[in-house]
């Protein structure tokens, strides 16, 4: 719900506007930062054993090649009840893996990595999801234009308080689209997600048409993941309208134990996650 | 009673030491009967002089005499009476305007002339008749908010952002009164225009600083704004047409002229601005509003008025969401005259703000609400020629309704929800003093004692440690605190109760006939706030009371001022220095999310904030040209510590820009009459850019590029600037004619100017690079209007 009031929002503020144009600005450039992408997803009804790790490092933000893949670091993952520790083996692309995870649903598992003499430590719990209830697809009006979109639904468990991810990207395209969303406003009810996208000719972007296939992940993650993305959605998606949030350091849950200021962008995130695809009719 | 105000007057001169007379009466428009308010009565070759008050009021005490008295009120003929003073007498006078004109508002940060170089009063903006419309405004549509934007040390968050910013203060800092109604948002359609209908206003006062004793409740300014009663002489219509809006007011005398009426109305036309983005064509936004004016004389000594606003925005997007919002208002007030000394009025005052948002497609309402009933009691006392006493009490009940959640239909998703009720009382009691000390020195000097209690009738929640908001220092954030348990207040219990006094001060030395200087120090308290982490205020937003985990904001302010008037008060030149603190200014943690947040206090945390500068006015008053150069330096910052919540703070607890620091804000207004038919006018105004926060950085997150961001406001978005120009044609009027009519052309940002509302950064989708987009909301806009009077 707070996405739709966010949505009308920036509705309201774009309804103004009557010129938008790229333009060249100066902004300031931080030292690079160490950003660990550990997102361990466990897709459901597999064994979930092949993990990846990614290590880059922060560039400028206007840089166009981004050549910063960390190699070298150490990367170890440690299921926190029995001390089981499932080392990533540094593939030299800035990727680092293992074979051989044991994810356990409401586990929590600390990630070690150490790069440049440097320790960094995170901790999470392996998250469950609720299942897919169904996929379909419907029109969208808006502004006299009928549009297609796809619907997501799934049903929230009420005894609970549970936090979702969910990615939709359409194949072929270069970016996804991401959501998040809590049952604060819907606990136990039967919630929905609908992607659909409209014509914009600047990027080459044109609506949902028969036959486009968009493939669809549902994640079941943790509130601090859910502070964690649903801030960072916000400032990605960001039009910088009046009624945009105000931009805001962006902290994950990995620390520095050598030296805490130097604390590390990403995430170490467990998720369970259901994974669908659609084709439009 | 009586008693009570003779115990008051604890250092009055004997007065009746030798014998000594009092005139009193009120000031009127011939044309119409509007009381004028500021009007300068005063006897020829002596000190002896007032200035009329809100109601047209005047009283002045000489020795007996020969004198001859002096009515004076700019943009109006002069009235000199020679007078005989060996008794009390009661003298009204009707003013007639010094040329004929339609009803325009002008703007004047003081009325020249000997009594005000003397006043004590300093910081403040007064627009009465005849210029506001003279400024070329965007669309053609007069707006008193815009207007005072043109004087130094008010600026706004930008074209399409709300209210308005003085001296560095917040939008909510304002106190803006509608006939002594609360307004709480001071915007149509998200700033565009503002809610007050120029046809239907007499006067506007903005107090920047040196806020007299008989206002409280907000710490940066107070912007009163007093509707016109209606004509008392005969029936007149005012209209406009424009192209955003028309206009149209009646008015006119009632109850066999011991009364009159005002009834004004506006609107908008629907889908005009939608129709300018080619994406929202079929949408509909607009809004109007409606003034109500009515009093009735019961009795020399006694006066009704009764007034009403009821103003509302509408936005349709498709069928999909709707959203409305509005203030409505409504003021009794009995004024009764006592004796040609003491003057009194007491109001009962009702105003609501509220906020409506249907999204069909999620199939959800959303209500909220903030109202108040407030009833207050003002009177003055004059004194002696030396002093003068204003002193009241007043009481405000607020109920803040901050949200409620309704599906639309049995298949919604959303379940029912509701954030608490809070209610709360405000009183405000004062005296102030207006003492001319010697011939050169005049003081105004005042103390108001304010309380706020919260009241019961809520559950609050409790924190481990007392503290709603924690330090994470594993991780380095701020997050909520582990609540335990909630308590449970009855409707008869106080949660939590303030008192605060606060001593306000104004000094006035003359140097020479033409110049002064001017001193005032103000403590004020503010015990409701507005927060916001968005960039502009949205109409969303709702009002916190102060309570168990919110302090009140208190407030100092400094000032210092010069004043001349100089070449025959031709020219006028106004310098002033200010310096204020503010204590207990909140702000949100970084990725606070205050959207249903019922518990709002574990989203933010206890700051300060400060600001300070120098404004320079420099005013043509008289001739076929005349305008004014303002300009202003100034610097607004905050620090947020978080009180005894462990970690840095917010931005590393450091100074960070405020959104409405602008270092520097230049304004120039010129109106030139080129003959009775035609008049120009323009306005070039310069400011720094708003502060921003930029990204410093990127990195690769969900096969996204991601931006880190640098500290708080520590970016600028770059300087905004802009040349409006418009002119005003009155064909053939002739003095006896009853139509009057007037074209206004008008061309905003005439030379294109694409200023930066807002730059944002995002990665394009096609190519995947970073890039900067920069959102301009008006380029160049011409517009015609045609106003008229019958």
């Amino acid at each position: 719900m707070k996405t739709y009031i966010k949505i009308i929002l920036t509705i309201i503020g774009i309804s103004f506007t009557s010129c938008t144009d790229v333009i060249d600005v100066d902004v300031p450039d931080a030292p690079p930062r160490l950003v660990i992408e550990a997102s361990l997803d466990w897709e459901k009804g597999t064994i979930g054993n092949n993990q990846t790790i990614k290590l880059t490092t922060s560039t400028k933000y206007f840089d166009k090649v981004i050549n910063n893949d960390v190699t070298g670091a150490s990367v170890k993952v440690t299921n926190d009840n029995n001390g089981t520790e499932f080392i990533f083996i540094d593939q030299n692309n800035g990727e680092y893996t293992t074979t051989n995870f044991v994810p356990v649903l409401n586990q929590s598992y600390t990630l070690e990595v150490i790069y440049n003499n440097e320790v960094y430590i995170a901790k999470e719990t392996m998250m469950p999801v609720t299942d897919i209830a169904e996929v379909f697809q419907s029109i969208e009006e808006f502004d006299g234009d009928e549009i297609l979109e796809v619907n997501l639904k799934y049903d929230d468990p009420e005894d609970e308080e549970n936090y979702y991810f969910a990615k939709f990207r359409e194949r072929g395209d270069l970016l996804p689209e991401l959501y998040y969303d809590s049952d604060e406003f819907t606990n136990g009810n039967r919630m929905s997600l609908e992607y659909s996208k409209y014509e914009d000719e600047d990027i080459n972007q044109d609506e949902f048409k028969p036959g486009d296939i968009v493939d669809i992940k549902l994640f079941g993650i943790s509130k601090g993941y859910y502070n964690y993305i649903s801030l960072l959605i916000d400032q990605a998606e960001s039009d910088g309208g009046p009624f945009s949030t105000i931009p805001a350091p962006l902290k994950g849950n990995c620390t520095n134990t050598t030296k805490p200021s130097n604390y590390a962008f990403g995430y170490f995130r467990l998720t369970q996650v259901n994974t669908t695809s659609y084709t439009f009719q | 009673m009586k008693k009570a105000f003779f115990a008051l007057i604890f250092f009055t001169s004997l007065l009746s030491a030798q014998e000594k007379h009092t005139i009193s009466g009120t000031i009127n428009d011939v044309r119409n009967g509007e009381t004028l308010f500021g009007a300068s009565v005063f006897l020829k070759d002596t000190s002896i002089g007032v200035v009329t008050n809100e109601y047209g009021f005047y009283s002045i005490t000489a020795p007996d005499g020969v004198y001859t008295l002096i009515i004076s009120y700019m943009g109006y003929i002069d009235i000199a009476k020679e007078i005989t003073l060996n008794s009390d007498k009661k003298l009204n006078f009707e003013l007639s305007e010094s040329s004929e004109q339609l009803d325009e508002i002008i703007i004047t940060s003081e009325e020249t002339g000997r009594i005000n170089i003397k006043k004590p009063e300093m910081s403040v903006a007064k627009l009465k008749s005849e210029t506001i419309k003279k400024i070329p405004v965007v669309l053609g549509e007069v707006d008193i908010v815009k207007s005072i934007q043109t004087l130094p040390g008010v600026t706004n968050t930008g074209e399409g952002s709300s209210g308005f910013n003085v001296r560095g203060g917040a939008v909510d800092q304002n106190l803006v009164l509608l006939d002594e109604a609360i307004i709480y948002n001071t915007s149509h359609l998200l700033g565009f225009f503002s809610v007050f209908n120029a046809d239907a206003i007499k006067d506007v006062k903005l107090y920047k600083g040196g806020i007299p004793a008989k206002f409280g409740g907000r710490v940066s300014s107070v912007l009163d704004v007093r509707q016109k009663d209606g004509n008392s002489k005969q029936i007149g219509l005012t209209g406009g047409i424009g192209l955003i809006s028309s206009r149209l007011a009646i008015e006119g005398p009632m109850f066999n002229k011991k009364g009159s009426f005002l009834v004004a109305g506006r609107g908008s036309y629907a889908h005009l601005f939608m129709g300018l983005s080619e994406d929202t064509k079929d949408s509909k936004v607009n809004f109007y509003d409606l003034n109500l004016k009515t009093n009735y004389k019961l009795s020399e000594k006694n006066k009704l008025y009764l007034s009403g606003y009821f103003g509302r925005d509408l936005f349709n997007f498709s069928k999909n969401f709707k959203s409305s919002y509005g203030n409505l208002s409504g003021n009794l007030r009995w004024n009764h005259i006592f004796n040609d000394k003491l003057f009194s009025n007491l109001s009962l005052i009702y105003s609501k703000y509220d906020y409506d948002l249907t999204i069909e497609s999620a199939e959800f309402d959303w209500v909220s609400s903030i109202n108040n009933y407030n009833l207050k009691y003002d009177l003055k006392y004059y004194v002696s020629n030396n002093f003068k006493l204003d002193f009241g009490v007043s009481g405000v009940y607020y109920n803040f309704d901050p949200g409620q959640v309704e599906p639309t239909s049995p298949t919604s998703p959303i379940n029912p929800l509701k954030l608490d009720e809070k209610r709360a009382f405000e009183t405000g009691s004062y005296v102030n003093a207006e003492h001319k000390i010697t011939e050169k020195l005049t003081a105004q000097y005042g103390l108001r004692y304010s309380t706020f209690s919260r009241l019961g009738g809520q559950a609050m929640s409790n924190y481990q440690n007392g503290q709603p908001v924690v330090y994470n220092s594993a991780l380095g954030i701020y997050e909520e605190g582990t609540e335990i348990g909630t308590t449970s207040y009855k409707k008869s219990e106080t949660i939590k109760s303030f008192g605060n006094f606060e001593p306000r001060l104004g000094l006035s030395y003359q140097l020479t006939q033409n110049s002064s200087l001017k001193a005032g120090y103000s403590r004020t308290a503010q015990y409701i706030h507005l927060l916001s982490n968005t960039i502009s205020v949205t109409p969303l937003d709702v009002w916190t009371p102060s309570g168990k985990f919110i302090k009140p904001q208190l407030s100092n302010q400094y000032a210092l001022g010069y004043f001349k008037n100089f070449t025959d008060d031709v020219y006028s030149l106004e310098v002033e220095a200010y310096y204020k603190d503010i204590e207990n200014r909140i702000d949100y943690i970084d990725g606070s999310d205050l959207i249903g947040q019922n518990n709002i206090e574990t989203e933010i945390l206890n700051g300060e904030s400060r600001a300070y500068g120098v404004e320079l006015l420099l005013r043509k008053n008289k001739g076929d040209f005349t305008g004014w150069l303002a300009y202003t330096i100034s610097k607004s910052e905050q620090r947020t510590l978080g009180d005894n919540v462990e970690g840095p703070g917010i931005n590393d607890g450091d100074w960070y820009n405020t959104p409405h620091d602008r270092t520097h804000d230049v304004s120039l207004t010129g109106i030139y009459k080129l003959n009775d038919k035609w008049t120009f006018s323009s306005n070039l105004v310069f400011q720094t850019g708003r502060p921003v926060t930029y990204p410093n950085g990127q990195y690769e997150y969900e096969g996204l590029s991601i931006a880190s961001y640098s500290q708080r406001n520590s970016d600028r978005l770059p300087a905004y600037h802009r040349l409006d120009i418009s002119a005003t044609y009155r064909p053939n009027n002739k003095p006896n004619r009853r139509w009057k009519g007037e074209w206004v052309f008008g061309i905003y940002n005439l030379y294109n100017q694409k200023n930066a509302a807002s730059i944002s950064f995002g990665q394009n989708a096609e190519t995947g690079a970073n890039e900067a987009t920069r959102t301009a909301i008006f380029g160049i806009v011409p517009s015609i209007t045609y106003n008229f009077k019958f």
